[in-house]
């Protein structure tokens, strides 16, 4: 029998008993219905519960240039200053890289306030980005620096170290160490609860942090392009998202230990390390696990009672009609005609029910999460997988009634009442 | 009533359908001879009736007959293709082509219209849709519900429905037309219409073996074959079968 054929049977069946069509139907839009509010209901908690937990925190990595024998630990001192501007333009470019923020440190011999002068060893030069981007804290006073002004941001510390405390449009005078004093403006406070974070010395210590122009000083000769261009002793890496993050920090080794200036400006004792705050990516990632996992689950038991329902409905339609299966094989429908209507009938009742299931679980999906007061997400990809299990449920729970059906004795059948 | 020999000798392209020493065993705890060695032939255009009570094997002989059924022991030939030999696929296509069923209990599909059950068995054989509904149109008309075409079964009498079937029967052009008490449902007067389009059909050249218990209905055949506890006790000559005398000579 052709299939088109089978097609225009299967649907004159399909609406000659609209009752059961109609039930078997709904089994397959509740399940179909049921995964997708659920897996809706499970990427909003778990967007919610991932803003919770990762609030403050970015999917960053460290990268620095170190002793090789490690006996120098991880820090902003400790550091070569050998990535240049063409490293940071490069890693920038790479896939899943949200943002790169240099920083380097100037030396100093102190800083003077109301003629009162601190001494401190180094100052911070940095990006605009870098407080959002790393765990330094918020501004308890003012904003950021901006590029190529005299601005400096002071950590709490810092603020308070001298006499008067200072604060936002204040003027400071820093004594690099060579001798040479400039003057600056203080533009932003940090607060205080500088905890949490993976920023080394960051939050204890007396820290002035300032653009890398103008306060950046040391310049090297690029390998790549010859010209000569600040380099900084660390960067940060800011990957899209979290889950990105080993991947990004995989591209980033490899790219510093092949063609980058680092690797050609780096003193033989040392290499370059990229790392990235494990413990943390791991208890987002057994975060990410525990919800696939919790809604893989939801989706199998829905797409299982889906399924049991249409098998169910199937083989009453087999039963009920014995005796039409019969008469069809009378007059000369072979077995796989039958097996054929029956598949092609499952096909479309699993294919109308994963529709509409799919309009119910939305409407479902969004009532919830408007109840429960979550960020509504749509996972457009867990619509279509359950657009193909709907079709492949239908079909598999037809199989054995059809099977039954095709195999049918017609001349029982045609006994049967 | 005369006896006559039990093989009769036809060319076999003048031979319907051929059954030569066919027995059916089942066996439901113990062996049951439902036939035991049975032989007869059936002419093209031949008229045969076949008698018997109830456990004589009339429906097993039916079901064989029919490809419905492979026999035990023997032959059975329908248009010179030995059945016992073919595939469960082939004998499916076999039945589809060759016979043409006819019910006692009608047995239409109950959602589907005169022509389209009419039209049903050329489905299986990927007829066009076309010629599917002008021979199944033409066969409704043949049998006289030309203005019924539209109708559900349970829109019909049953004597409109016993038509309907015969029509589907016809629709492949089948070698031999098998009907199973095809009057048993339906009341005196349209058993005798349905009688009547046998006749017609008989006189228009067509192969008819029914099956059934009324003498009445079985004299209007050339020849009764009766069946007793599985054998052929007899085959019974009619030397003047019943035919409508009104009727006959009206089919082309």
């Amino acid at each position: 029998m052709e299939v088109f054929e089978s097609f225009r049977m299967a649907w004159r069946s399909i609406r000659g008993h609209r009752l059961r069509s109609t039930l078997t139907t709904l089994g397959v839009v509740i399940g179909v219905g049921a995964v997708i509010t659920f897996v809706m209901l499970g990427a909003s908690l778990e967007g919610a519960i991932i803003g919770d937990v990762a609030a403050g925190q970015s999917p960053a990595m460290a990268v620095s240039a170190q002793q090789a024998d490690g006996q120098s630990g991880p820090g902003i001192e400790s550091g070569q200053a050998v990535f240049t501007e063409h490293d940071i333009q490069e890693i920038q470019s790479l896939e899943g890289v949200d943002t790169v923020v240099p920083e380097g440190s100037v030396s100093l011999s102190g800083v003077t306030f109301r003629n009162q002068t601190i001494g401190l060893r180094s100052m911070t030069t940095t990006t605009p980005e870098y407080f959002d981007a790393t765990a330094s804290g918020n501004f308890s006073e003012g904003a950021t620096f901006a590029l190529g002004e005299r601005e400096v941001v002071l950590n709490d510390p810092a603020a308070t170290v001298f006499d008067t405390n200072v604060s936002v449009e204040d003027t400071i005078a820093i004594s690099y160490s060579s001798g040479e004093t400039v003057d600056a403006t203080v533009v932003g406070i940090l607060e205080a609860t500088s905890t949490g974070g993976f920023q080394p010395g960051g939050g204890v210590r007396p820290q002035v942090y300032g653009p890398t122009d103008p306060f950046a000083q040391s310049q090297l000769t690029s390998p790549s392009t010859g010209e000569s261009q600040r380099v900084y002793s660390r960067l940060t890496v800011i990957a899209t998202d979290f889950e990105q993050v080993d991947a990004v920090a995989e591209r980033v080794r490899t790219y510093l230990e092949s063609e980058s200036d680092a690797n050609e400006l780096l003193p033989s004792s040392y290499e370059t390390s990229v790392q990235t705050n494990e413990q943390f990516v791991e208890q987002i990632q057994n975060v990410l696990n525990t919800f696939t996992g919790f809604i893989t689950g939801i989706a199998v038991i829905s797409l299982v009672v889906g399924a049991i329902g249409i098998a169910n409905i199937m083989l009453v339609s087999v039963t009920e009609r014995t005796r039409e299966i019969g008469i069809m094989k009378a007059v000369g429908f072979q077995n796989r005609d039958i097996l054929q209507l029956f598949l092609v009938e499952a096909v479309i009742l699993g294919l109308i029910g994963s529709v509409v299931g799919i309009l119910v679980g939305i409407l479902g999906g969004y009532a919830v999460t408007r109840v429960l007061d979550l960020p509504f997400t749509f996972p457009l990809e867990w619509a279509v997988i359950a657009v193909v299990v709907g079709i492949v449920v239908g079909v598999v729970a037809g199989l054995y009634p059809a099977w039954d059906g095709a195999r049918t004795d017609p001349i029982e059948a045609l006994r049967y009442e | 009533m005369t006896d006559s020999t039990v093989t009769e000798t036809t060319h076999p392209s003048e031979t319907a359908v051929s059954v030569k020493q066919v027995g059916k065993t089942y066996y439901i705890g113990q062996p049951v001879h439902a036939l035991d060695t049975v032989t007869f032939e059936l002419p093209r255009g031949s008229y045969t009736a076949v008698m018997g009570p109830s456990g004589s094997g009339k429906s097993t002989l039916m079901n064989l007959i029919g490809c419905l059924d492979t026999p035990t022991e023997g032959t059975v030939v329908v248009n010179s293709r030995d059945v016992t030999s073919l595939s469960d696929r082939e004998r499916t296509r076999l039945r589809g082509e060759e016979i043409g069923f006819i019910f006692q209990t009608f047995n239409l599909m109950p959602r589907l219209t005169a022509l389209q059950n009419v039209a049903l068995p050329m489905v299986a054989r990927n007829v066009s849709r076309d010629r599917r509904i002008e021979r199944a149109g033409s066969l409704l008309g043949r049998v006289g519900l030309a203005d019924r075409v539209d109708h559900m079964p349970n829109e019909l009498s049953g004597g409109q429905r016993q038509r309907v079937a015969i029509a589907r029967a016809l629709v492949n052009d089948p070698t031999l037309l098998l009907a199973d008490e095809p009057t048993g449902n339906v009341d005196t007067d349209t058993g005798a219409t349905i009688m009547d389009l046998f006749a017609e059909l008989h006189a228009a050249g067509n192969t008819l073996l029914v099956v059934t218990h009324e003498r009445r209905i079985a004299e209007h055949a050339d020849r009764i074959l009766h069946l007793l506890d599985g054998e052929l006790e007899r085959i019974e000559g009619i030397e003047t079968p019943r035919r409508p005398t009104v009727d006959t000579g009206e089919e082309d």
